[in-house]
């Protein structure tokens, strides 16, 4: 099978100081990866490695799916509403609203209710709580339906059943042959994924 | 460039501006106060200044109100335009680079600001110079306003400028503040400039050009199209700076 993701000999350094040291791992169709690691052990390093929001100082990096990405901070615009974020970050996927297709406002519907927060669709995000914004940068990252998500600690500030409700979703997407790169401090059900590797001083090793 | 990505990003760039309410409160309090420390502040006697962009030699006659009237109108648009740029490409940045890295390019989300700053510019121009009527009435309004959107459109361009080069509001206003204030409100006022020493550095500030078309047509009949095309040519070179500073500030390795 093909991988989806191929990381291969990254190194990353911040001046002298060394964060990420020779990482290599891959992802396939379908696979869920997981990576613990204490603060600072460098996660958020490789994902936005990963998702070219930093540039490794060796090795590379091959991406063959759609990504979608979920950040760590809530990258979303606090002074429009919910719905105005999801067309902005339609307008940004190139996603159409065109009538009687299956456009972005069905997504946008679908993840609404998905993740419990339709009531709040019209409401500004600076408005919001910390776990409703939570589910918002979730769903802008997968909005576009993509074939490889990154998520950088996607399940922070949310409420146990919308918890439960993420991995009830994440397993009809893994089923449909998405794979998934999740990054967290700690990972309550490790039976859940394939592989949890464990980000130790720069260095990935099997957990 | 796709002009439907621009669109989409001009509307909500537009609707965040219209619900920042430090802007609303600032578009009406900064005039206001402009213009009324100018009308408790000066008299109506006869002064003399140089149109620095029409002859060294020549002099105006003209009365002191009317005068600081069109200065502060500059200063004022320079100030909320400059300001309300910095917000535009300094506020929600980093969500600003996640819209790149779903697919939008820097260009576009430029634009669709420099579209919203036009907007502005133009808007601040007529509302500032429909003050300036209620006061008096200058030569040539028309050019008047020229003059107030050239400033906007210089010192907006230097706001984009600051908002793309600091992460932090304050140090963002604070270089704002300090260029408006030395520039737009004190060295480019033609009684200050018909004194001062060394004219060199106040004729490469950015309000000079817009404040020489806006004097110019206000109390003259002077032809403006130097100062306008100066006006044109230091607003682009700081917009492409701004550019410049943005696309790196925005670059994502696709």
């Amino acid at each position: 099978m093909v991988d989806v993701l191929e990381v291969r000999n990254v190194a990353k350094a911040f001046g002298r100081r060394r964060v990420l040291r020779d990482v290599n791992f891959s992802l396939r169709r379908g696979e869920m990866v997981g990576i613990v690691g204490e603060n600072g052990s460098g996660k958020t390093t490789m994902l936005k490695i990963i998702v070219g929001l930093l540039s490794p100082s060796a090795g590379e990096v091959s991406v063959r799916e759609k990504v979608g990405y979920c950040p760590q901070e809530m990258l979303v615009f606090e002074t429009l509403t919910v719905d105005e974020n999801f067309a902005y970050f339609a307008a940004a996927y190139g996603l159409r609203q065109g009538p009687g297709t299956d456009g972005w406002r069905d997504r946008e519907r679908f993840l609404l209710s998905r993740f419990r927060f339709a009531p709040y669709k019209d409401m500004l995000v600076s408005n919001l709580s910390g776990g409703t914004r939570q589910k918002l940068n979730l769903s802008l990252a997968v909005l576009h339906e993509p074939g490889l998500l990154i998520l950088d600690e996607p399940y922070s500030g949310f409420d146990w059943e919308t918890y439960l409700y993420f991995w009830e979703y994440a397993a009809a997407l893994k089923a449909a042959g998405a794979c998934f790169l999740v990054v967290s401090h700690f990972l309550y059900d490790r039976g859940k994924f394939d592989k949890v590797y464990e980000l130790r001083e720069g260095v990935l090793r099997c957990a | 460039m796709r002009l439907s990505y621009i669109l989409a990003a001009w509307r909500m760039s537009v609707r965040e501006l219209l619900r920042s309410r430090i802007a609303v409160i600032l578009f009406f309090v900064i005039p206001t106060l402009f213009f009324a420390i100018i009308l408790l502040t000066t008299t109506h006697q006869e002064i003399f200044f140089k149109l620095a962009s029409v002859s060294e030699e020549m002099f105006i006659s003209v009365s002191q109100r009317e005068e600081a009237l069109v200065f502060i109108g500059l200063a004022a648009v320079g100030l909320l335009t400059s300001f309300l740029a910095m917000n535009l490409t300094q506020k929600h940045a980093p969500a600003n680079r996640r819209l790149v890295l779903c697919g939008y390019r820097t260009p576009e989300l430029l634009s669709s600001k420099f579209l919203t700053l036009a907007g502005l510019i133009v808007g601040i121009g007529v509302y500032i110079s429909l003050l300036l009527l209620l006061f008096f009435q200058p030569r040539r309004l028309p050019l008047v306003l020229l003059g107030f959107i050239l400033a906007g459109f210089v010192y907006g361009c230097y706001g984009l400028m600051v908002g793309a080069i600091f992460k932090r509001e304050l140090e963002g206003i604070l270089f704002i503040v300090l260029l408006a204030n030395i520039d737009i409100g004190w060295l480019q006022n033609p009684i200050y400039y018909a004194e001062a020493q060394n004219r060199f550095i106040i004729r490469h500030l950015p309000a000079y050009f817009p404040s020489q078309v806006s004097m110019a047509a206000a109390f003259s009949e002077h032809s403006v199209l130097a100062p306008l095309g100066g006006s044109l040519v230091y607003g682009s070179l700081l917009l492409l700076a701004a550019g410049l500073v943005f696309g790196w500030k925005m670059r994502v390795k696709k």
